[in-house]
């Protein structure tokens, strides 16, 4: 079995984070897409993504030994944290406001994870292998959604304009995913992950180019600044948000 | 273009025989005028519901508690896509042109839904309140139903509302037995839901009622009411929390609770679509299907076979 050190908990909590919080944003758009289909598709991937999350942050309540801890330990990792303890990457902290940006938000996240994943998917850390193997299949099905819409989308002038501002918009704060996470070092050196996560970024680049062929979207490279310990300017009104309930009373199971 | 029937006594006779009609029979006019409008207010409520819902899921705490509540929505919301295409068969109006409706407040939705989720207790309230009388409503809708393709879609809906149910039973029991706080908020739940959640049933039925006739429903209001009230008073009561009703009354011989006088003026404001919260709730979901109009454009716009 492989241990887990304060490093590599990092790591994975950074890879949890961005899962929790992408889920929660899709939270946003259940009832308010634009048509019934995809209400329900927002609902289930949020489901989907809040579970790889539940499963990661299981990974480091119990230390990496597989044996699934309460849903107290979960959550405390999940909200209980103060903001400047979060890894998440920008990207999934920002309020999209627009379903364009929330479609576009969606592929960009959804390519990138079916990577990420991929770097697990042999890990030394059962519990994480387990867990990979769960997740690809899931990711795929997100970005073939995704995939299905933006097809269509991209044929008409209007709908194309929208898309490619959001793509214009998004892509600095995607790239951010790619942004070394705390600890990454040390799960490679472990066994936990295969290769760090920017070395799949060229892969990345060439799937988003081709995805928005039309679209000018420069250079693309990771970020020149430490993305994941500093949080985007909306991400203080998203955690009071998701707090509200449980902030009512600490004591309170409910 | 399946039976035809050369009357009305003709086709009642063929219900009273338990016959069973389907979308391809020559219905007469009137029973297909009752059907799609009894369908399209069960779709708008189901879509109501999960809207109703919507605005608190992103602040439920917990992320497998979450998954629950986002799973609950998405059955209520697919609850509204089945039904809308099962109401759409009938060829009255299309899908587009019933949420057109319901989003410019033309067309109707259950009492419960005229009211604002204005906290975590109203939420977990209507997973148990509202849920749970809309579980016997349906299966009461569902126990001998002549609409074949209504019925089987029941069915499916039925199970998964026995789950909401019990996630609400759950969530409920988890609150009762929580802090002073959590009791204090569900208590104030209790007391604002008790009575729009009573109501849901309607008046007592009248005799002679169509729709009792045309097997789309099997059983009175008042006894549906009664069972919801001899249902959830102990309960609540086993938890330590109070009943908003003083005319309230149990009979200690058979144990019976019987629910005093009910006032009908706010059920009647919400079928005049000017409950509480009735402008709100339908300015958010209209202007929600206004923004996302180019998208529903788009996707109209493109060539057939396009869309994966």
């Amino acid at each position: 079995m492989t241990s887990m050190t304060p490093g590599t908990a990092e790591f994975l909590l950074a890879f949890a984070d961005d899962e929790h919080l992408m889920g929660q944003q899709h939270t946003e758009w259940i009832g308010v897409a634009p048509f019934l289909e995809e209400d329900m598709a927002f609902a289930s991937i949020a489901q989907d993504e809040l579970s790889h999350a539940a499963l990661l942050y299981a990974i480091v309540a119990d230390n990496g030994q597989g044996s699934p801890p309460d849903d107290r330990a979960i959550d405390a990792l999940a909200f209980d944290r103060s903001a400047a303890d979060y890894r998440s990457a920008q990207i999934v902290e920002v309020a999209c406001t627009g379903w364009a940006h929330a479609l576009v938000r969606h592929w960009l996240y959804d390519t990138a994870e079916e990577l990420r994943w991929s770097l697990v998917e042999d890990s030394g850390l059962e519990p994480l292998k387990d867990a990979a193997a769960h997740a690809a299949r899931e990711e795929r099905f997100h970005v073939r959604h995704a995939d299905g819409l933006i097809d269509v989308l991209l044929q008409a002038p209007d709908s194309a304009d929208r898309l490619a501002d959001a793509v214009r918009d998004l892509l600095p704060l995607a790239t951010g995913l790619f942004d070394p996470a705390p600890g990454e070092a040390e799960a490679i050196e472990a066994g936990i992950a295969s290769a760090p996560f920017d070395t799949v970024l060229p892969e990345w680049t060439d799937r988003v180019r081709a995805r928005f062929p039309d679209i000018d979207i420069g250079t693309i490279s990771a970020p020149a600044f430490a993305s994941r310990t500093q949080r985007h300017g909306d991400f203080p009104a998203l955690l009071a948000r998701m707090n509200r309930v449980r902030g009512l009373d600490p004591t309170a199971v409910w | 273009m399946g039976r035809t029937w050369s009357s009305m006594d003709d086709f009642e006779a063929f219900l009273n025989d338990g016959g069973m009609v389907e979308v391809d029979d020559d219905m007469p006019d009137e029973y297909r005028t009752a059907v799609f409008r009894f369908i399209e207010l069960h779709a708008n409520s189901e879509l109501m519901g999960g809207l109703t819902e919507r605005d608190w899921i992103p602040m439920t705490p917990g992320l497998r508690h979450k998954m629950a509540v986002l799973a609950k929505s998405q059955d209520e919301i697919g609850h509204g896509h089945l039904l809308y295409m099962v109401a759409a068969d009938l060829g009255v109006k299309t899908r587009r042109e019933m949420l057109e409706d319901l989003f410019a407040g033309r067309s109707r939705f259950h009492n419960v839904f005229h009211y604002k989720v204005r906290t975590w207790g109203d939420q977990v309230a209507i997973c148990l309140l509202v849920d749970g009388a809309a579980v016997p409503s349906q299966k009461a809708v569902y126990k001998d139903c002549s609409y074949g393709p209504y019925k089987r879609i029941l069915k499916r809906i039925l199970a998964e509302e026995g789950f909401h149910l019990r996630l609400g039973e759950e969530r409920v029991l988890r609150i009762a037995e929580g802090t002073d706080a959590q009791r204090a908020m569900f208590q104030q739940s209790i007391d604002d839901w008790w009575w729009p959640a009573l109501r849901l049933f309607g008046p007592d039925s009248k005799p002679n009622d169509r729709l009792a006739r045309w097997r789309l429903k099997s059983e009175k209001n008042e006894v549906m009411r009664a069972g919801w009230v001899q249902k959830f008073v102990p309960m609540l009561h086993s938890y330590g929390f109070t009943i908003p009703d003083p005319g309230l009354t149990h009979d200690a011989q058979t144990d019976t609770w019987t629910c005093g006088p009910i006032d009908w003026e706010p059920l009647k404001r919400t079928m005049a679509m000017d409950g509480p919260d009735t402008a709100r709730r339908i300015a958010e979901a209209s202007a929600a299907w206004e923004t996302t109009r180019w998208v529903r454009d788009a996707l109209d716009a493109a060539p057939a076979g396009a869309v994966a």
